[in-house]
């Protein structure tokens, strides 16, 4: 089961912060809601988690992160990931390039391009899903990552603003959560209208 | 029922003996009714203990590691085994039925997805199901074969490493290590040169999807080994107890003698339950291990993702013919996906089955059949999902490509089978790839299905409701079956030859036990061959007991799979009663002092002839046998025997299928089905009934929805009941059964086996039907399942699900 994802977040401030955010990759990957990097091999290898809890069903992935191509210039890395889930039931992989685009002195895009694979149960049983969770796994990814640029400033009162979102922030994938906005965005599609 | 006053469907009541012929209520349904029925999954024994499988995520991988420690440290865990434990004993890989090897465990390498990794050993199935997860496989993925059309690309993954370089195959020399086998059948030459010249010739591509025959009951066992007297004894859902018993001697040296199989209650097998899977390998190695009982079932996605599949055949039909379409040859090209071993269960000789049977209904007077077998990255299997060896496979493509020549003559579908059909008086007839057709009559059933339906009414409503711009199909076929495997000259299953049997012993006060080596899942076998032996002693059917499926009593046999439980083991049933009935009539002129010539058998006694009120009846004989019989005669009355058929048995029939499809959903409605079958001498019309509406619910689920896809990653897609199409009470359309009658006239009693005529005459019918609803739009084939989903495409392609206006 694959799907390819194209997503961009406009982010405030200018793009060197973005830019700087994107290389911390222990802190990108806390922008993903249930992810974690357990371990730094060196900087460009990591091993982490990704819990998600979607039903009844608790799928634990661990695996290995790997940052490839760093381009200072074009301000754009890609990251591969790949883990198989704690029960040896499933596996998942994704493989995301991510740039940083200037838009002007207040303002930039964050550009994704992922390739996601999953096999086994995850595949047989969330697989007709598997494109509506992604969208909502990267949604949340992307509303993390904009709180994070806008508290590195310079918009003071944002920044707190942010920091306050961040703090709150669920630490696993809520799977009840993400059912609901996975339905209302289904709807949303369905009717036509803007996607929630 | 249709015809509930004919003669052939007497009424219980009417018949004291409840034989051949009445609609006897099934003996088995009390017991299930109730909830009373005996399945592996009821047996319980003392210590009892719980395997469960650790399963690959990948299709295709390296295993690098397996660590159990974890899976051992959790309370209640008795053992985790994987191939490296299985080695010492050689029993990490087994033979399959096919002639091929398949891994009980995965050693090395997995070949598909829920292949079987490891196996834990639990105090209950709660623990296993905990352990399974702490144990820790590391895999490194390899690239994945799918398409079967890939399988001997030049760039291919090699998927079987240990069958490299060794080219001769079981059935052929392989010419890619991702080839099985070719097969062929027919004149190869001939068949071209007829193409070459010919007035007129059709091709139709066509896939029959991967589907799984998904009974109600899962595979499952209970093994349980005693130590102290080496006596191993397995309770099973097996279709073929005392094959399974052969193969569990063979593979564990344990003797046959000291081997006990036991096919309890069988909640449903459709092909599914032929083949020896690496469960029950397992639990018989835990249990000779651990010293007591081991149970393993599976549940439903492991059901769906790895024991037996059927179909998965991609094939090409050809027919060349003269411009009134008469056929002149027939080509047929198969590459057939087996998976990752070949584990079909065919008879040895016939890597595709019985797929030569595709001349179908017709004169054709030469043909070629081609196939070509390939290993991929998914579950073994290839079973015969209610059918006999591919025979499903072998009708469909004959019936579509039939369709697809009347459409390209303009010919109506009716009128070209009519035109080909092998007439009454060719029978018995040789096909051209080979098989000689016991008898049929196919003008009389198809005129009988057109009357009946008013044929030509449908015709002209199409033709309003295309005019309207509404799609409704009529979907025509005249299957010819091939049942009854078969004749030991040509069949056989590990060597041991496809004879079945009976062995029928008569109390002294006139009660009877019989068992044959066949084994009733549904079929109602204990009320039918009951029948078979009231008919032919004399005795009630309600005092006969049919017992199967107990290897330590009943006789040896090869089980009942492809409808071959009334041509083979019916047949043995009828001919151990005739011996019993000859040395009754011995007993009868002892007793009534006359010469047996002077004597004639009425219903249940031997009258003398002209003399009335001299008679004896089978009762009074039973009783002699025991205590009065003639001078130098053994003292019971009891036969055995072993029939090995002559010749196969060839069940038709004749399908109608009318169909309303909604242009802007693509949701069909099956308006009318009616189904005609000839299934010889009727045994019992009721369970007949049944079957064939249990056959035509089962070509409908394959037909409308049911397939197993898989994506390029190899994941098993619709492994669940999410997904697979399992039709209930509210999807299922309204049956209208019917009947003629032509007997076999090889089989003792006439009987040619019904249950599947229905499933794989209706697969096709529905394909016909709907693939009618766009004929007139250039449409020539579909395949299936034929969802909502696929036809809206279809609809939508063709662009008719505009509004105007």
């Amino acid at each position: 089961m694959k799907v390819n994802m194209e997503k961009s977040f406009t982010l405030p401030g200018p793009a060197i912060n973005a830019w700087t955010f994107l290389q911390q990759i222990e802190k990108v990957a806390a922008c993903m809601p249930g992810a974690e990097i357990t371990e730094a091999i060196d900087e460009r290898n990591y091993k982490g988690k990704v819990k998600a809890k979607i039903g009844p069903a608790t799928m634990a992935f661990n695996g290995d992160i790997v940052v490839e191509d760093i381009d200072p210039e074009a301000m754009s890395l890609r990251l591969i990931g790949k883990g198989q889930d704690s029960k040896g039931t499933s596996s998942a992989a994704m493989d995301l390039t991510a740039r940083v685009i200037a838009v002007d002195e207040s303002s930039c895009e964050l550009q994704g391009n992922a390739e996601m694979t999953v096999t086994g149960k995850a595949a047989s049983l969330g697989g007709r899903m598997l494109t509506q969770v992604a969208d909502q796994i990267l949604n949340q990814f992307g509303k993390n990552f904009e709180n994070n640029v806008a508290a590195m400033g310079p918009d003071e009162a944002a920044a707190q603003q942010a920091k306050e979102e961040l703090a709150q922030q669920p630490k696993e994938l809520n799977g009840l959560a993400l059912a609901w906005s996975v339905i209302t965005g289904w709807f949303a599609g369905l009717f036509g209208g803007k996607k929630a | 029922m249709d015809n509930a006053n004919d003669a052939n469907n007497a009424p219980e009541q009417d018949d004291p003996i409840k034989g051949v012929g009445c609609a006897r209520k099934r003996k088995e349904d009390a017991r299930f009714i109730q909830g009373k029925g005996n399945y592996v999954d009821d047996i319980k024994m003392p210590g009892m203990l719980f395997a469960d499988m650790v399963r690959s995520p990948y299709a295709h991988a390296r295993i690098k590691s397996i660590n159990k420690e974890k899976a051992l440290a959790l309370p209640g865990v008795h053992a985790v085994l994987t191939a490296d434990d299985l080695k010492p004993l050689n029993l990490h890989w087994m033979p399959t039925l096919a002639g091929d090897v398949q891994a009980v465990l995965a050693d090395e390498k997995v070949h598909f997805q829920y292949q079987e990794v490891a196996v834990v050993v639990a105090d209950n199935r709660y623990i296993a199901a905990d352990a399974i997860e702490l144990v820790e496989v590391e895999y490194e993925e390899l690239p994945v074969l799918v398409d079967a059309h890939k399988a001997m690309d030049d760039d291919a993954p090699i998927l079987r490493e240990d069958l490299v370089g060794k080219m001769d195959g079981a059935h052929s020399k392989r010419v890619h290590d991702n080839h099985i086998f070719n097969w062929q059948a027919g004149d190869k030459d001939a068949t071209d040169r007829v193409f070459e010249q010919a007035e007129v010739t059709v091709k139709q591509d066509m896939y029959y999807p991967r589907v799984h025959p998904s009974p109600l009951e899962t595979c499952g066992c209970v093994a349980s080994f005693d130590k102290v007297n080496e006596h191993l004894t397995v309770y099973i859902t097996s279709q073929a107890p005392h094959v399974v018993r052969t193969v569990v001697s063979m593979l564990s040296g344990i003797p046959e003698s000291k081997v006990r199989i036991v096919s309890p209650d069988i909640g449903g097998g459709f092909g599914n339950k032929v083949g020896v899977y690496p469960g029950y390998v397992v639990s018989i190695v835990a249990s000779i291990v651990l010293g007591v009982p081991v149970k393993w079932v599976e549940n439903r996605m492991e059901h769906l993702s790895t024991t037996a599949f059927a179909r998965d055949y991609h094939m090409t039909g050809e027919i060349a013919a003269d411009s009134d379409g008469r056929i002149k040859a027939l080509r047929v090209n198969v590459l057939a996906d087996h998976g990752a071993f070949d584990a079909c269960a065919d008879p040895s000789k016939f890597p595709a089955g019985l797929m030569h049977i595709c001349t179908g209904s017709y004169d054709v007077p030469v043909a070629h059949l081609n196939v070509d077998g390939v290993y991929t990255n998914k579950a073994p299997g290839g079973v015969a999902y209610r059918c006999s060896f591919r025979v499903t496979e072998a009708v469909y493509v004959i019936e579509r490509t039939m369709d697809v020549l009347a459409q390209k003559l303009g010919i109506d579908k009716a009128e070209i089978r009519r035109r080909n059909f092998i007439k009454a008086e060719q029978f018995p007839y040789q096909t051209a790839l080979g098989w000689e057709i016991d008898s049929g009559d196919y003008h009389t059933a198809l005129e009988k299905v057109l009357e009946a339906c008013d044929y030509e009414g449908l015709r002209r409503e199409q033709q309003e409701k295309r005019e309207k711009g509404e799609l409704m199909g009529i979907g025509l076929v005249t299957f010819t079956e091939i049942v009854g495997a078969g004749p030991t000259r040509n069949c056989d299953i590990l060597g041991v030859g496809m004879f079945d049997s009976a062995e029928i012993r008569v109390h002294p006060t006139g009660s009877v036990i019989a068992r044959m080596g066949t084994i009733t899942q549904g079929q109602g076998h204990q009320t039918t061959y009951a029948q078979i032996i009231a008919s032919e002693l004399g005795i009630p059917s309600d005092e006969i007991s049919i017992e199967e499926g107990d290897t330590d009593t009943a006789p040896y046999g090869l089980g009942t799979y492809g409808s071959r439980s009334t041509p083979v083991g019916g047949a043995a049933t009828a001919v151990a009663a005739r011996k019993i009935r000859a040395k009754a009539q011995k007993i009868a002129a002892h007793l009534l002092e006359v010469s047996e010539q002077d004597l004639e058998w009425d219903v249940d006694r031997f009258k003398v002839k002209g003399v009335p009120g001299q008679e004896k009846t089978m009762k009074e004989i039973a009783w002699a046998a025991y205590n009065d019989r003639p001078e130098g005669m053994e003292p019971g009355l009891e036969a055995v025997d072993y029939y090995d058929p002559p010749n196969f048995t060839y069940p038709f029939g004749t399908y109608l299928c009318v169909v309303d499809i909604d242009k802007y959903t693509g949701v069909t409605k099956v308006r009318r089905f009616y189904a005609l079958d000839d299934c010889g001498t009727r045994i019992n019309p009721m369970i007949i009934e049944g079957q064939i509406h249990g056959g035509l619910n089962e070509g409908f689920a394959v037909a409308m929805g049911q397939e197993l896809p898989f994506d390029e990653q190899g994941n098993i897609l619709g492994n669940t009941l999410m997904d697979y199409f399992i039709p209930t009470f509210v999807e299922t359309p309204k049956w209208e059964t019917d009947y003629t009658v032509t007997p076999s006239p090889h089989h003792p009693i006439g009987a040619k086996g019904v249950a599947e005529s229905p499933h794989v005459g209706s697969i096709p019918t529905f394909t016909s039907a709907i693939v009618d609803a766009f004929s007139h739009l250039g449409t020539t084939h579909l395949d299936m399942p034929h969802n909502a989903f696929r036809l809206w495409q279809h609809i939508r392609e063709l662009g008719l699900d505009k509004r105007t206006g």
